[in-house]
């Protein structure tokens, strides 16, 4: 009883404080106010519903005056843009010029569970056929070798951002797709020690990036580090993973290849040889899925009526008032103690070499 | 005969006051060094083995060879709870691991007439009777994670001479039996056909895994190679007759040999008694965290 006359309580502010903005938060993602509400907060929270490791379970995101968020869209891509406006704190650090981006990890280093976030839903692990997902342990690895997760307030387009042809001949002219975004965000794999927790958001340094090609479809990963990490001073490029953590990049490779060969598929393919490509790189690509993000968000909030065949995102729980974000947590089942992992999780798929 | 154990946790997980004593059938406490048959079946020559350390984990956890009763606990080195590090690309250990009972390798003369078998020139010198002590080392490769102090049934493989340290350290290599593809590994052979890269990666890992601790590579006799499962087991055995000894003489130097089955021991001891031994200990408890230094992960050229 008491949890929900907190939650009534902030869902009552915050309709009193953005009473003008109604619009624009029925329609979901208005960046500029919710970005201006933002700035106060430093913490993101999260509350955990459902037992984890069973179909129940979900991760949902507030701001640390317990309003209820979308990962995607209400966390700033810069991580700049959520400092507290007097207080100085422990993410304002910077490395001069370094930009520093958000990353909202969905699955720890080391674990099996293949945890996602996406603009529409809270943290929940992938079903296939009915049943949960759990990512194979391909020799030598064990899980996934870094924290994985995404970055936010990016989306890249199907067929044309997306491709690599793109990026290696600007002139190359990409199929209509019609403007319609796939609304995936973009994955990051962080290098740092610290194994981290489901719905964590770090603070991260882009290092590089790598395009797979993943059933058919461009998929860039970025390898990125915490920038909390005692090694994260020394490591500014792709070559500093290169010379510090010397395998490590092989070993991404070779993983993104392999992950899905138990479950029959084929090895995954990659652009540029499998190379990776620098920071510089990997920034423009960052910036130019954030200003399709931010073009996608744009048509909602310019009063026309959203065409849901081009964005998904009226489907999400979190376009609608608070008091609607309240009800759907608050009926999702209570946090419980985890269901115990499936054994043939614990499986070692050996290849043939 | 009946053969079920159960283990009872004693204080609280990654702590210092943390022991898993082990129960028989009947409710006695037992010690899974001596009480325990080397045994499950000798015809068949499959062997009991008691895991110490579940695949993927780090903690350092061994019998006690030392204490009353042997219970499982974690190895402290200065002071400090013991944790094996993560050597890229492994994520702490890459097997269960455990030891097999009864079992007890005494000494380098022990070792060094294996080597003979190898160079029937090779002289012995006469050190002593000065070996680790231990029992002897398994890593069972079965895709079950296993827990601490369970007591599985493994079929030997082969094993793999270390030297750490400047003493031999047998690795038995097994596979317990109950796994869905036991049936299709009755050699070393066939490890390295079905799990290619297994052998090398083990090899690999006891070479390394105490570089970051700053200790030195590890090296092994036979050139690095896994001799095969007759040569195993016949290592096994002559450690079960070293352990008779241990057990059947006066006095056990440094090694505890209290035990509950062992019925021509003169440290065989009361139930009463045993029970004595882990009452003396704390209850069992809410675990500590493990350290987060834990999850660095070492990345260094290999030689």
């Amino acid at each position: 009883m008491r949890i929900m006359s907190l939650l009534l309580k902030s869902c009552f502010r915050f309709s009193t404080t953005y009473v003008g903005s109604q619009t624009s938060l029925k329609t979901g993602f208005s960046s500029q106010i919710l970005s201006f509400h933002l700035r106060k907060m430093v913490h993101y929270k999260m509350e955990e519903r459902g037992k984890p490791n069973t179909l129940d379970y979900r991760i949902y995101f507030k701001t640390s005056e317990g309003k209820y968020i979308s990962p995607f869209h209400d966390i700033p891509l810069f991580a700049g843009d959520d400092q507290e406006n007097d207080v100085p704190t422990k993410k304002a650090k910077k490395n001069g010029n370094e930009i520093v981006f958000n990353m909202v990890v969905e699955i720890p280093r080391w674990t099996n569970a293949k945890m996602e976030a996406n603009p529409l839903n809270p943290i929940k692990q992938d079903v296939k056929k009915g049943k949960l997902r759990y990512v194979a342990n391909v020799f030598p690895h064990k899980g996934y070798i870094w924290n994985y997760g995404a970055l936010p307030q990016v989306r890249v387009e199907t067929n044309n951002i997306s491709s690599p042809k793109t990026w290696e001949d600007p002139s190359h002219k990409d199929n209509d797709t019609k403007g319609c975004g796939d609304n995936d965000p973009i994955d990051v794999c962080d290098i740092g020690s610290k194994v981290c927790s489901p719905g964590e958001v770090i603070q991260v340094k882009v290092l590089g990036i790598l395009a797979m090609i993943d059933e058919g479809e461009t998929d860039w990963k970025i390898i990125a580090i915490n920038v909390e990490d005692k090694d994260a001073p020394n490591i500014n490029r792709i070559d500093d993973v290169r010379k510090l953590k010397p395998g490590y990049l092989e070993s991404t490779v070779d993983w993104f290849k392999k992950y899905k060969v138990p479950d029959g598929k084929p090895e995954n393919q990659f652009a540029f040889n499998g190379e990776f490509k620098d920071k510089d790189f990997a920034v423009e690509v960052i910036k130019s899925t954030h200003q399709f993000w931010k073009a996608l968000t744009q048509k909602q909030t310019d009063g026309g009526a959203i065409n849901c065949k081009n964005v998904s995102v009226c489907n999400s729980p979190f376009q609608c008032s608070e008091e609607e974000a309240c009800s759907i947590v608050q009926s999702a089942p209570a946090f419980g103690i985890s269901d115990a992992l499936p054994e043939e999780v614990d499986k070692w798929y050996f290849l043939p070499k | 005969m009946k053969m079920s154990y159960t283990t009872e946790e004693r204080g609280n997980p990654n702590t210092l006051s943390y022991k898993v004593f082990f129960k028989n059938s009947e409710g006695v406490y037992i010690s899974p060094f001596h009480d325990i048959p080397m045994y499950a079946d000798e015809a068949q020559n499959i062997f009991n083995m008691v895991v110490e350390v579940p695949r993927w984990t780090n903690a350092k956890m061994e019998i006690a060879t030392k204490d009353k009763l042997n219970p499982i606990k974690q190895d402290v080195k200065k002071g400090k709870l013991r944790y094996v590090a993560n050597v890229f690309p492994h994520k702490g250990y890459i097997w269960n691991y455990g030891a097999i009972p009864q079992a007890r390798f005494a000494c380098i003369r022990q070792a060094s007439s294996f080597f003979t078998w190898e160079d029937p020139g090779h002289k012995d010198t006469d050190t002593g009777c000065c070996g680790d002590n231990d029992p002897i080392d398994v890593c069972e490769i079965g895709n079950k994670v296993c827990s601490t102090g369970e007591v599985i049934k493994v079929k030997v493989l082969g094993t793999l001479a270390m030297i750490d340290e400047g003493e031999t350290d047998w690795k038995v290599i097994a596979i317990n039996v109950e796994d869905p593809e036991a049936n299709a590994f009755n050699s070393i052979d066939d490890v390295r056909r079905l799990k290619p890269g297994y052998l090398e990666a083990t090899v690999d890992w006891f070479r390394r895994y105490k570089v970051p601790d700053g200790k030195p590579e590890n090296q092994f006799a036979f050139n690095g190679e896994f001799k095969d499962k007759d040569f195993a087991i016949s290592i096994i055995k002559s450690t079960n007759d070293y352990w008779k000894a241990l057990v059947s003489k006066n006095s056990g130097g440094e090694l505890n040999c209290t035990n509950t089955c062992v019925s021509y021991s003169p440290f065989l001891c009361s139930k009463e008694a045993a029970q004595a031994v882990v009452d003396e200990t704390s209850p069992c408890g809410i675990a500590d965290p493990v350290p987060s230094d834990v999850d660095k992960m070492y990345y260094y050229e290999k030689k």
